[in-house]
């Protein structure tokens, strides 16, 4: 791996090693650009994975002190644990499940497919599936993607999802398939095909499922241009008096501080850090933080619409035997004012271990007792979804800084608000009612529904507009105010879309690396 | 939000097979009376718990989490003994529990004119219970009582979880896919079909 000089000022820094960052730092090296990649949490390999829920959750979760905030009922009953993230080489892609699916066209068109919503910041993107579809057919590519683009066949149907699937056929629904995942379903790229495990979400023991962790960030090191220093928490953004970002201030695990210079900025910390560090970035020249003149920086804050089916079967069903996510039900995703809100959503069966079963079905104070005891009792004949869709931009909804708790690094603790928009309560009522008939065709006796978990989704915060007084950066996720410094994760979303969010992530990714050679080759960052 | 349970509930032969196997359960637990599991001598010996204590901490336990067809007494007195070390080692949660039983316990005088564990209706002992579900001595107890049966690999198996399984070569010969009451899913070659363009 190379290392590069704090003085050298000839390097990209980026900010993040997960879909965003990691993607980023591999496209640009294998273009020989140089980069240092600042990753806060600590080196992992597959040597730390362990098939255990509560394991692995203390062993990679993002656990630095964060409130809950807003009218969700996180609020009350996960107050600091508003995200469900990893802090970690390889970040979020460690915990992800592999769901890899597009956007559909009208949904990077929200301001004109839903026209203006009260309550909400709704806005179209200022690219379009048909600009994004060649960018996705190359993050399949990279990433193993089931399906068309590889031709690689879509994973075997577990139990759970053979349950779910005749559910759907039975109420007549035809869009159902065990893909797209980046899961490999055959040996590709110097990974093994899928065992069936299970624990997808506590890291992929043997690597068949994509995560920056071992593909895009060690074959970065391998080309000697790419450096990853972990353990480096980022503190703040410098900028020299022209107002280009000059230097990244971290500090390592120690506590020491440090400050790389750099040519170039990414910020790739998820939707919760990056913004908090724009924000914490603040200068006299910024002094609402940096790439903040349309004051949307940490607003917009997304993270679906979601919520927890569980079905109680007449017979065994074993659901976490296989992929935690084995399929995907596609059938709801369009848009109809009809059904009383915006957007669509997916039902994705979902299998929980036991443990997280039993502290999700009913979370906070009261999930205990006759009524909690005996639905696990029926642990071993459920099967589930997990359902989401789109989730309205709302300005309230928001990463604040704490006035006066700060954080071991000395960094103000970031207030993540959530109230859901009365389109989210109709989509909710709606999801529950779709998952509950399709389960009682297939004989179901007992229907749980579960409210949303801690967001894994995190989207929206440093938003793309074409307009820089509506959002923070431009298509390429470079900001509108400053040229050298770029958003290069999901805080970009515009509109979260139905689908999991990191496919696109990765699209956005390769589309920015090729744009940030091409500017930096003309000199003009 | 809580738990909605939805309208359909279970069938009446699901009722009467339920009943028949409550029916061999309780046969075979004939003679371990109530009052014979909670006088267990395990729960003799507490340093801070009287012996009053120690019962009311036994029967919360299993009214938190009660699976008495499917977890032995051992489990939750193992639970409840986690509990006394824990608060042997810090005096702050010890007050805090004893104070809490004794709350528990004058509540139930005063509502039934008993203590706790003497309560014997099940529904009753958990609307006490719900008094005191925000308080901390309660949430540190069910939290004990949640990983002592939740997260315990040798409850596992009693609740139909087989957990780890990378060491075993996962679950792809294991039983992924092998369930009957339902169609099989598409075979490799339709699942390739589908992805030819």
């Amino acid at each position: 791996m190379a290392q590069f000089d704090l003085n050298d000022d000839s390097v990209v820094v980026i900010i993040g090693s997960g879909a965003g960052g990691g993607t980023l730092a591999n496209e640009l090296a294998q273009k020989g650009v140089k980069s240092v990649v600042l990753e806060a949490g600590k080196r992992f390999d597959l040597g730390d994975i362990e098939n255990d829920e509560w394991a692995m959750f203390q062993k990679i979760s993002w656990l630095d002190k964060r409130y809950s905030g807003g009218g969700w009922h996180g609020a009350v009953n996960h107050p600091t644990l508003p995200t469900w993230l990893v802090k970690g080489y390889g970040g979020s892609t460690i915990h992800w499940a592999g769901v890899a699916l597009r956007f559909k066209d009208f949904e990077f068109k929200t301001r004109s497919t839903y026209g203006e919503i009260d309550g909400a910041n709704v806005e179209d993107w200022p690219v379009d599936l048909e600009e994004m579809t060649p960018w996705y057919e190359k993050a399949e590519l990279k990433m193993g993607v089931t399906g068309k683009t590889t031709g690689m066949p879509h994973l075997p149907w577990n139990n759970g999802f053979r349950v779910l699937a005749e559910g759907c056929r039975r109420t007549g629904r035809s869009d159902y398939r065990s893909g797209p995942m980046a899961i490999n379903s055959v040996e590709r790229d110097d990974r093994p095909a899928c065992q069936q495990i299970g624990f997808c979400m506590q890291g992929c023991a043997i690597g068949a499922k994509w995560s920056t962790m071992y593909t895009e960030l060690p074959r970065a090191e391998d080309t000697g241009n790419c450096e990853v220093r972990t353990d480096a928490m980022v503190l703040k953004i410098e900028h020299d008096d022209q107002g280009k970002a000059n230097a990244v201030v971290y500090a390592d695990k120690d506590g020491n501080q440090h400050r790389q210079k750099a040519r170039v900025v990414c910020v790739a910390g998820n939707s919760i850090e990056s913004p908090r560090m724009l924000l914490n970035s603040a200068s006299n020249m910024f002094p609402d933080g940096l790439a903040n003149s349309s004051g949307q920086v940490g607003k917009n804050y997304m993270n679906h619409t979601t919520g927890g089916v569980y079905a109680v079967l007449p017979e065994k069903v074993h659901m976490y035997r296989g992929t935690s996510v084995a399929g995907i039900v596609g059938d709801e995703v369009y848009h109809d004012a009809g059904r009383g809100f915006s957007g669509g959503y997916y039902l994705e069966f979902l299998s929980l271990g036991l443990p997280f079963m039993a502290a999700f079905l009913e979370p906070g104070n009261t999930g205990w007792g006759r009524s909690v005891a005996g639905a696990l009792e029926n642990y071993d004949r459920m099967s589930g979804v997990w359902v989401l869709g789109e989730d309205l931009a709302q300005e309230r909804n928001a990463i604040t800084l704490h006035d006066s708790e700060v954080d071991q690094y000395g960094l103000s603790v970031p207030i993540i608000s959530k109230t859901p928009h009365n389109n989210d309560y109709e989509m909710t009522a709606h999801m529950y009612e779709t998952s509950a008939q399709i389960y009682e065709a297939v004989g179901a006796t007992d229907v749980y529904e579960l409210p949303a978990y801690p967001a894994t989704h995190n989207m929206g915060t440093n938003r793309m507009h074409a307009d820089p007084s509506k959002g923070v950066v431009n298509a390429y996720g470079q900001a509108h105010d400053i040229d050298n410094l770029f958003v290069s994760d999901g805080s970009q979303f515009t509109s979260s879309a139905a689908c999991n969010p990191t496919l696109t992530i990765v699209a956005l990714a390769i589309r920015q690396a090729e744009y940030i050679a091409q500017e930096m080759n003309a000199q003009n960052i | 939000m809580s738990i909605r349970f939805h309208r359909l509930g279970k069938s009446d032969e699901d009722r009467m097979a339920m009943s028949r196997r409550m029916f061999l359960m309780t046969t075979t637990m004939a003679g371990i009376t109530t009052n014979a599991m909670l006088s267990s001598a395990a729960f003799a010996a507490s340093e801070v718990l009287t012996e009053a204590q120690s019962t009311s901490l036994l029967r919360m336990v299993q009214d938190i989490y009660p699976h008495p067809d499917f977890l032995h007494l051992s489990h939750y007195e193992a639970i409840a003994m986690t509990v006394m070390t824990n608060a042997e080692a810090d005096a702050d949660m010890a007050k805090g529990l004893t104070d809490g039983l004794d709350q528990i316990d004058a509540k139930a005088q005063e509502l039934f004119g008993v203590p706790y564990a003497k309560i014997e209706d099940p529904d009753a002992r958990e609307g006490l219970l719900r008094h005191f579900q925000h308080e901390g001595f309660f949430q540190g107890v069910r939290w004990t009582a949640y990983f002592g049966i939740y997260d315990n690999k040798d409850v596992w198996p009693l609740l139909g979880y087989e957990g780890s399984s990378a060491e075993h070569g996962g679950y792809i010969d294991r039983g992924f896919s092998d369930i009957t009451f339902v169609p099989e899913g598409p075979t490799l070659e339709e699942r390739m079909a589908d992805v030819q363009s």
